[in-house]
């Protein structure tokens, strides 16, 4: 019996080796770097790094204004692309799905990059994820981990997420402190405000090597400020037509900025 | 000898086990024979002794409030129905008052959402409502979980419940909602008397009652629940302090104005006063509503339109029905007590 499971496991063990072998690979592989990506994300206005606090920012409509914070969840990751056999990639396309969910902090470096496992060797064209929470994580209670309702991404007195956060002043906001707050979620149609953004990979991207491969995203805020006047909009805490419209807005703020193959040790 | 040894430390463990216990029963959920399907996923937080215990804890102790002085309990007495008897508006922290009268709570396991107006969609997130309401408890959740963290004990039960002594705001909900779910009442002399059980014997006024009930209140309390979790304009006229129009302030949909959610009838004669805001302190009082009260307006449910005719001897029967939903068993039942363990 105990032969048996040995047998298994070797067997197991090998057959991505083996896989590899006939594709005509002169590299060896270590199962634990080959199935990963990394995701960077950098938020900017502009292009320009964001920065919390006192550095101040003009938009579209002309109005200054500082961000105090900035938090989204970037959820349900997919790939899509080809897959690799004989050294050829084969037509058609080839999905794969990461029920990830991070949340993304301005205020926490540490939320800026995280790793995507269990994606299966190919070469990409498209990455595609969702900003916000599903509505089965919106009704299935008390979450855990980035879901945790102490995030402070969770509202109490109409269940549901937060999808998108962005808080700031500005002196054209007359409200207390000057503060403009755009808290946007919302799961129930016709309000449902997760956004679903597909990206084309700007450069050949294969996962399945030894190295793994980073994708940095931008997340540029200025796209939240389209068709915004600080002054009249300022204050958006409930689902409804609003937050419609400013998801529609934020949907629009991502941009793969780079792709990059570093092999882990080099880095 | 060895036998009489092996026999005595039986009876030792036997005593103690039952000694530490505070004379618990198993930690069973029941889903009595004619029930419904429950709506919570039980599957997802296994219910443990340890986390119906933490859950109880919690449920009473004040600290989950921001001073320290308001518990769920405050609102939610059992020997009510879990309910804030003779408020007609719950008050919280500071003595501020809220806007409504404190829901009952009994078989929430069944709930397809919670509050007068169904903002609420999962009984884990339940607590959240009232733990941030700044009438209620005035706290956050993050600042629950960081006083639970250094408060004498926690951590060990956090451990025991749920094999993790960090505690997250995760695991203070799911054991709550292992309390909550727990609180079941189904042995009133109205469910015997359906079970054809001893103790269920009606009197002809009672079975009077039930055939009223049946005939005029069924379609939204309906058995064995008594409430078809549906949103309903009862004709009650708006509060022109409170100015509360329920349902329509979570939809945003106008057809939803002053539509509230239909309370289950389980321990209402406990219960009082009645309605969304406590307008009415007695039965008679509502029964009075439904028979010469109705507001007409556009959102008035439809089985209310017509009006209801109820003579004086009918409406002493069917409160002599709904006192037939009083569960004594669930009242006093020593498990949901305050332990302070």
């Amino acid at each position: 019996m105990r032969l048996m499971h040995l047998f298994l496991l070797l067997f197991f063990y090998l057959l991505p080796c083996i896989g590899y072998a006939q594709a005509g690979t002169d590299w060896v592989l270590t199962p634990a770097d080959t199935d990963k990506v990394e995701i960077d994300i950098r938020a900017t206005f502009n292009g320009n790094t964001l920065v919390p606090g006192k550095k101040a920012y003009v938009n579209a409509h002309g109005d200054t204004f500082y961000v105090d914070a900035f938090r989204f969840y970037i959820t349900n990751f997919a790939f899509a692309g080809s897959e690799v056999v004989n050294g050829h990639c084969i037509r058609g396309m080839f999905e794969c799905d990461s029920g990830e969910t991070h949340l993304y902090d301005l205020l926490d470096t540490n939320t800026y990059s995280f790793v995507l496992k269990k994606i299966p060797p190919a070469v990409y064209r498209d990455f595609t994820f969702t900003i916000g929470i599903d509505s089965f994580k919106n009704t299935s209670g008390a979450n855990g981990g980035d879901l945790d309702p102490t995030k402070g991404m969770y509202w109490a007195w109409n269940s549901g997420y937060i999808m998108a956060k962005l808080e700031g002043h500005s002196k054209v906001c007359k409200t207390l402190h000057n503060a403009f707050e755009f808290h946007i979620g919302g799961y129930m149609p016709p309000n449902d405000a997760s956004r679903r953004v597909s990206l084309p990979i700007p450069e050949y991207f294969e996962v399945g090597r030894p190295s793994m491969p980073t994708i940095t995203l931008n997340a540029d805020i200025a796209a939240w400020f389209n068709g915004i006047d600080l002054s009249k909009v300022n204050s958006i805490l409930t689902p409804g037509k609003e937050a419609m419209m400013m998801a529609d807005n934020y949907a629009k703020m991502f941009t793969i900025e780079s792709v990059d193959f570093t092999p882990l040790n080099a880095r | 000898m060895k036998y009489l040894i092996l026999v005595c430390l039986f009876a030792i463990v036997i005593c103690l086990s039952s000694g530490f216990d505070n004379g618990m029963k198993e930690i069973k959920f029941i889903i009595p024979d004619g029930w419904p399907k429950p709506v919570y996923n039980l599957s997802k937080n296994k219910l443990t002794d340890e986390g119906f215990k933490l859950g109880r804890k919690l449920f009473y102790d004040p600290i989950l409030s921001r001073d320290g002085s308001t518990s769920c309990a405050g609102c939610h007495t059992q020997w009510s129905g879990f309910t804030h008897v003779d408020h007609s508006l719950s008050h919280g922290i500071n003595g501020l008052k809220g806007k409504r009268n404190s829901l009952t709570i009994s078989n929430l396991a069944w709930n397809t959402s919670f509050m007068w107006d169904g903002g609420i969609n999962n009984l884990e997130v339940q607590p959240l409502g009232p733990i941030t309401n700044h009438v209620e408890m005035d706290n956050s959740l993050e600042n629950v979980v960081k006083t639970l963290d250094t408060a004498k004990g926690y951590r060990t039960r956090f451990y025991l419940a749920f094999g993790d002594s960090t505690i997250t705001g995760q695991h203070v909900l799911k054991a709550l909602a292992q309390f909550l779910v727990m609180l079941e009442s189904f042995n009133a002399k109205y469910d015997k008397y359906i079970r054809k059980e001893p103790g269920g014997e009606m009197t002809e006024q009672e079975l009077s009652g039930l055939k009223l009930f049946r005939d005029n209140c069924e379609t939204c309390h309906n058995e064995p629940l008594f409430t078809n979790n549906s949103f309903q304009n009862i004709g009650l006229a708006v509060d022109t302090v409170l100015k509360d129009y329920g349902r329509m302030n979570i939809t945003r949909d106008f057809h939803d104005s002053l539509r509230f959610k239909v309370p289950s009838l389980r321990n209402v004669a406990m219960s009082y006063p009645y309605m969304h805001d406590g307008r009415f302190k007695t039965l008679m009082e509502v029964m009075d509503h439904y028979s010469d009260g109705i507001v007409e307006g556009p959102s008035l449910a439809i089985e209310l339109s017509k009006p209801m005719i109820l003579t004086p001897e009918d409406k002493k029967d069917l409160i002599a029905f709904l006192q037939t939903l009083t569960d004594k068993e669930f009242l006093f039942d020593l498990r949901f007590r305050d332990w302070r363990d």
